[in-house]
C-alpha cells in the first residue's frame, strides 16, 4: 500500500545532485503529505480528494507542508505559494487542500525528492476527486463527534 | 515494499555538497542556548546540525519533527556527530529557564535557542521563516503556524538540504549519509 506513495516520492527524481531550477506546468492535487506517505490513515486512494478533505485542513493548519500529486503520480513538495513563504497553514494553503489546480512554477530536485516553488495557480478546479462516495471521511474522526 | 523504495534511494547515485543550494536560505544569527551562553550558527564542536524552527511545547508538527530530529542523531551515531537545535518562535514561553527541558526530554544532546525579537527575526529572515499566531489553546496557550522544514546544516552553519518533516527515520538517514559522507 506504501510503494505506490514512495515510488512517486522518487519518480523522475533520480539525479540527486542539486539542479538549477526548470520552469514548468503541473496540473494536479494539493494533497496532505503527512497522511499520503505515512500511510497511517489508509491507502493513496483514500487519502486525498473530498475524503480526505477534513483531516487534509487539520494537518496543514498543524504544519504539514502540502505537496502537489501530479497526474503522472509525481509528488512535488511545495515550498511557497504565489509568495507565500509558508508551506503550510496559510491561507492559501487552506484554501486549495484538496483542490486540483494547474500550477506554474519552478521545479527543484534535491537528495531525490521534488520541490515546487508555485509561482501562479493558474486554474483552480476545485476538488475533483470525490471519493467519499467509496471511503466516508478518512479518518472518520477528522470531524469531531458532535459534527458528523 | 518500503524498504524496496528505500532501496531505490540508497542504489542512487551519491549527493556531493558542492552544488549551491537552489534556495537562498541560512546565515548568520546570534541567540541564547538553554545554558545562557550566545551561540551563533555555527556548532562549537563543528558538529553538522538539523536545525528547525518551532516552540519546545508544540504539539503540531513539532511533535513529528523534533522525535525525528533526535532518532537520526543516535541512528547515526556511528557514523556522525549530529547536533539537533530548535529556534523558538515563541520566546515568551521559549525563555533560557524553559526551553531546556522539553527538548532534553527528546535527546540530551538538544540546543533550544531563544532571545529578543530583535535577535530571532535575524535568524526567521536568514531562513524565510513566517510565523502566525493562529489562535490560544485553552489548555497549552499560544499555538503558532511555522516553518515546518528540517534544515542540515554543517558545522559552520551553511546550509547543506533541507528534510520534509513527512520523510521516514530511514528515508532522512540515506540522506544525511549522502550530504555529510566524505567526497571521494
Amino acid at each position: 500500500m506504501l510503494l505506490r506513495p514512495l515510488a512517486a516520492l522518487l519518480a523522475l527524481a533520480a539525479p540527486l545532485h542539486a539542479a538549477e531550477g526548470t520552469r514548468i506546468s503541473v496540473t494536479g492535487e494539493i494533497i496532505d503529505t503527512w497522511c499520503y506517505f505515512s500511510g497511517v490513515m489508509g491507502g493513496p486512494d483514500a487519502v486525498v480528494g473530498s475524503a480526505h478533505h477534513t483531516c487534509a485542513l487539520w494537518c496543514s493548519a498543524g504544519g504539514i507542508p502540502v505537496g502537489l500529486l501530479a497526474e503522472d503520480g509525481t509528488v512535488y513538495m511545495v515550498l511557497k505559494i504565489e509568495g507565500s513563504a509558508e508551506s503550510a497553514g496559510g491561507d492559501t494553503q487552506l484554501n486549495l487542500a484538496s483542490h486540483q489546480i494547474v500550477a506554474d512554477g519552478m521545479h527543484y530536485q534535491r537528495d531525490g525528492l521534488n520541490y515546487l516553488v508555485v509561482e501562479k495557480v493558474v486554474t483552480d478546479n476545485d476538488i475533483t476527486v470525490e471519493n467519499h462516495l467509496d471511503y466516508g471521511t478518512v479518518p472518520p474522526f477528522a470531524i469531531p463527534e458532535g459534527e458528523r | 515494499m518500503i524498504r524496496a523504495a528505500l532501496i531505490l534511494l540508497c542504489l542512487a547515485a551519491p549527493a556531493r555538497a558542492e552544488a549551491p543550494l537552489p534556495f537562498d536560505l541560512g546565515g548568520s544569527f546570534t541567540l541564547t542556548d538553554q545554558t545562557g551562553t550566545p551561540r551563533s550558527e555555527a556548532d562549537p564542536e563543528g558538529r553538522a546540525q538539523l536545525l528547525f524552527f518551532g516552540y519546545a511545547n508544540c504539539l503540531q508538527i513539532c511533535s513529528a519533527a523534533l522525535p525525528l530530529m533526535a532518532d537520526l542523531v543516535d541512528d547515526l551515531a556511528g557514523e556522525f556527530a549530529l547536533r539537533p537545535v530548535m529556534i523558538t518562535v515563541d520566546p515568551a514561553r521559549d525563555t533560557v529557564e524553559e526551553i531546556g527541558p522539553p527538548l532534553e526530554y527528546l535527546h540530551p544532546d538538544f540546543v533550544g535557542l531563544t532571545g529578543t525579537k530583535a535577535e530571532l527575526q535575524v535568524a526567521y529572515d536568514a531562513y524565510s521563516v513566517e510565523i502566525k499566531h493562529i489562535f490560544d489553546d485553552p489548555e497549552y496557550g499560544p499555538i503558532y503556524a511555522h516553518g515546518s522544514f528540517i534544515y542540515l546544516l554543517d558545522g559552520q552553519g551553511a546550509v547543506l538540504s533541507l528534510l520534509p518533516p513527512i520523510l521516514s527515520p530511514e528515508q532522512a538517514a540515506e540522506i544525511l549519509r549522502a550530504r555529510l559522507a566524505p567526497a571521494g
